[in-house]
């Protein structure tokens, strides 16, 4: 039943051997990695305007807008250049945590595999949300059901992931390319309008119309926080270097080509729609986004064209959480092989896909978007932390790898790195430091946490496998064996058992059976006789009826006779239907738990299967 | 009067501590040995409830098996050529008298003259 339903929701299990044809081509790999970056364009601009107005600035929020604009772009640039050298060093997937790994050690690899992760996560549940946000902006009875909404799509979205990636690239790739189209005609249709038919701003009424008329200056401090808002736009570039190897070959090639591809939209589109926010002066935070206004005002009213770029918006970000999709659970096979993470989660699914880190990824984002009631501008404040300590970390691991390569060129590419490490350093810094009272707090927080996890979850492996690693010369010692059997009453099962425990000739063989008056004694001792069972009987008497504790106590006993005996303790267990399952063995679990931890000790069940 | 920690010591103890002061209260004062000062090869009596028996295998040597606690110790009774004794069984206190000896860390006692308590 459940095998069936999983069947039909995952679809059939892939061989190992199809791994080879789960790569993607450029054309299907930007929008699978690329949508996160480009999407950010829906809401990094609502963002800077809602820091200003929040502040009170008024309609002064409107000339900063463009300078910012262009301090992210440069930004981009100077990550985008940077990247690119990660890409061609690192063919195998370069993202922060191996090239920290590689070059800087271990604990900044682990910031910024925690700093990765805790990002995705956010990436699901900031686009989700923002997907949402421009549902409901299009239809704005939705708004009470936002959350549940978020939700819905995280599921589906989890389930089209644990179906495999190719499938649900070529099931993405028409959004991305529909909303870049949409947001391009967007642009170009609004400038046209601003510039040739000039039109003029938005006319707002009533609570937004109050916002607009504040009147304060604006300080250093706020223009950074709304530059920290604005760069988020940033999150996701990374995403392509993380992803090198499911790109078709050349990979580094393809990968890097479809990385500049991907910083020229992004850097156009949200330049663009900047200089539009400028002069249409829309005001986020009253039901419809800040692009829903700019289309509303551009087309003229909520036309067909409204309705496509709301529809693209959403779709878009949806897309942009699927990017985690296909990079978390990467990411975290990753760490997982490195032992830094519960080995199933290196562990790949019937469709070839890591699932347990998808499904985790689901689980933590709905949980986000739960916590956060679903709104963008509280989870905007912990999503920027993750992403400027990953570039750091790695472009400065790029710097360490120039210097121990010294490839040809090596001091050119240095300087890149270089200038892209002080950046983004410079730029996490401004974040935390901005945001830290607004939410960024619980982003570190979080990364240290999850860094000390993955600590410790390193050192408990590193003890397993030195415990359990053997020189060459090392004997197994021989031990004497002793096997028990435990009888609960006489039937079939008991006799199976004693019969398989007979065939591992022992070197000594008892049954134990716990009785609680000389009435049960006599009728095993009966039973005994009649079917002529050739094996020592211990009955244990146990005035406060305690099972477990009196066949403990007697294997206990039995250990202490001899020194370097290993006991196998074999229990007849039935094995019915699912449904009455529970009915049975109740007791046999409780000594298999005990047993578990005894040294020496064994425990074998012998099923009777009862139909 | 029971005082407040022996109230305490009762709640924590486990069954077979309090099985061990209940044996202890009913051999203590009948002039026996305790089991944990059975000495080997001296002439001993001592006494406890029927804790363990054996049952054996009808074509095996036939000998009973049993094992008294008197909340001490454990002390193993033998008795050869036999197979089942009327009386001994689980639960009934048996006084035993014979010499001891040591066999694989237990005390044993092989073929004691031995008495039946009624409970």
């Amino acid at each position: 039943m459940a095998n069936s339903l999983k069947r039909i929701l995952i679809g059939k299990p892939l061989a190992s051997a199809d791994e080879q044809h789960q790569r993607l081509s450029k054309k299907i790999a930007l929008p699978v990695f690329s949508s996160d970056a480009i999407s950010s364009t829906a809401y990094a601009t609502e963002e800077i305007l809602h820091v200003f107005l929040i502040a009170g600035v008024g309609a002064a929020a409107y000339t900063k807008l463009v300078p910012i604009s262009i301090m992210v772009v440069v930004l981009l640039a100077v990550v985008v250049v940077s990247y690119r050298q990660t890409i061609f060093a690192y063919p195998s997937g370069g993202g922060s945590y191996v090239v920290s790994r590689e070059n800087l050690g271990e604990i900044p690899s682990l910031v910024a595999g925690s700093s990765l992760l805790t990002d995705y996560i956010l990436t699901v549940a900031v686009s989700v949300a923002g997907g949402v946000a421009a549902i409901v902006a299009a239809f704005p009875s939705l708004a009470p059901n936002r959350v549940e909404l978020c939700v819905g799509f995280i599921v589906l979205m989890t389930l089209a992931n644990l179906r495999g990636l190719k499938e649900s690239g070529a099931l993405f790739a028409p959004p991305t390319y529909i909303y870049v189209l949409s947001l391009v005609t967007l642009i170009v249709v609004g400038l046209y309008r601003v510039y040739v038919q000039h039109l003029g701003p938005i006319a707002h009424t009533g609570k937004p119309a109050e916002e607009l008329a504040g009147l304060k200056s604006i300080g250093l401090f706020l223009f950074l926080k709304a530059f920290a808002s604005g760069a988020v736009a940033l999150s996701g570039v990374e995403a392509v270097s993380n992803g090198v190897p499911a790109f078709k070959k050349p990979e580094s090639k393809n990968a890097s080509t479809t990385l500049i591809w991907m910083a020229v939209i992004l850097g156009s589109c949200f330049f663009g729609l900047s200089l539009v926010a400028k002069h249409l002066q829309p005001v986020p935070g009253y039901g419809g986004t800040v692009l829903a206004q700019l289309a509303e005002q551009i087309y003229g009213g909520r036309n067909a064209l409204f309705f496509i770029t709301q529809f693209a918006t959403f779709a878009v970000l949806i897309l942009a959480a699927n990017t985690s999709y296909a990079d978390y659970p990467r990411l975290s096979s990753i760490i997982a092989k490195d032992g830094y993470l519960p080995r199933q989660f290196s562990n790949r699914g019937d469709r070839l896909v890591f699932s347990n880190g998808i499904i985790f990824l689901a689980v933590a984002a709905i949980a986000l978007i739960v916590g956060f009631k679903g709104k963008i501008d509280a989870l905007i404040p912990l999503y920027a932390v993750g992403v400027f300590t990953g570039f750091t970390l790695s472009q400065t691991g790029m710097c360490v790898h120039h210097v121990k390569i010294k490839e040809p060129g090596w001091k050119r590419n240095l300087v890149i790195n270089a200038v892209g490490a002080l950046t983004t350093g410079l730029v996490a810094a401004i974040v935390i430091t901005t945001k830290f009272l607004s939410g960024a707090w619980i982003s570190v927080l979080v990364i240290v946490l999850l860094s000390a996890a993955f600590k410790s979850i390193s050192r408990h492996y590193v003890r397993v496998r030195e415990s359990v690693s053997v020189n060459p010369g090392y004997k197994v010692q021989r031990h004497q064996h002793l096997v028990v059997v435990l009888v609960g009453s006489m039937n079939k099962g008991v006799l199976h058992a004693l019969q398989y425990a007979k065939s591992l000739a022992p070197d000594r063989l008892i049954a134990v059976s716990v009785v609680s008056d000389p009435e049960e004694e006599r009728h095993f001792r009966e039973q005994w006789d009649l079917f002529d069972i050739p094996i020592d009987l211990q009955t244990i008497s146990s005035p406060y009826r305690d099972l477990t504790g009196s066949i403990l106590r007697y294997i206990d006993e039995l250990d202490r006779e001899s020194a370097d005996e290993m006991i196998t303790v074999v229990i007849p267990e039935f094995v019915t239907k699912f449904t009455s399952q529970w009915l049975h063995n109740q007791s046999a679990l409780a000594i298999k738990a005990k047993l578990l931890y005894r040294p020496n000790t064994v425990v074998t069940s012998v099923p009777i299967i009862v139909d | 009067m029971m005082g407040l920690r022996d109230l305490a010591n009762r709640l924590k103890a486990k069954p077979e501590e309090l099985d061990a002061e209940r044996l202890h209260d009913r051999f203590g004062g009948m002039d026996l040995t305790p089991i944990d000062q059975l000495e080997c090869r001296t002439p001993s009596r001592v006494g406890g409830e029927v804790k363990r028996i054996r049952v054996a295998p009808r074509k095996g040597i036939p000998a009973l098996e049993m094992v008294l606690t008197d909340g001490t110790a454990d002390v193993v009774a033998v008795f050869t050529g036999r197979r089942h004794i009327a009386g001994i069984e689980h639960g009934r206190a048996v006084i035993i008298e014979g010499i001891a000896r040591e066999e694989r860390g237990r005390k044993v006692m092989l073929n004691p003259a031995y008495t039946l308590i009624s409970s």
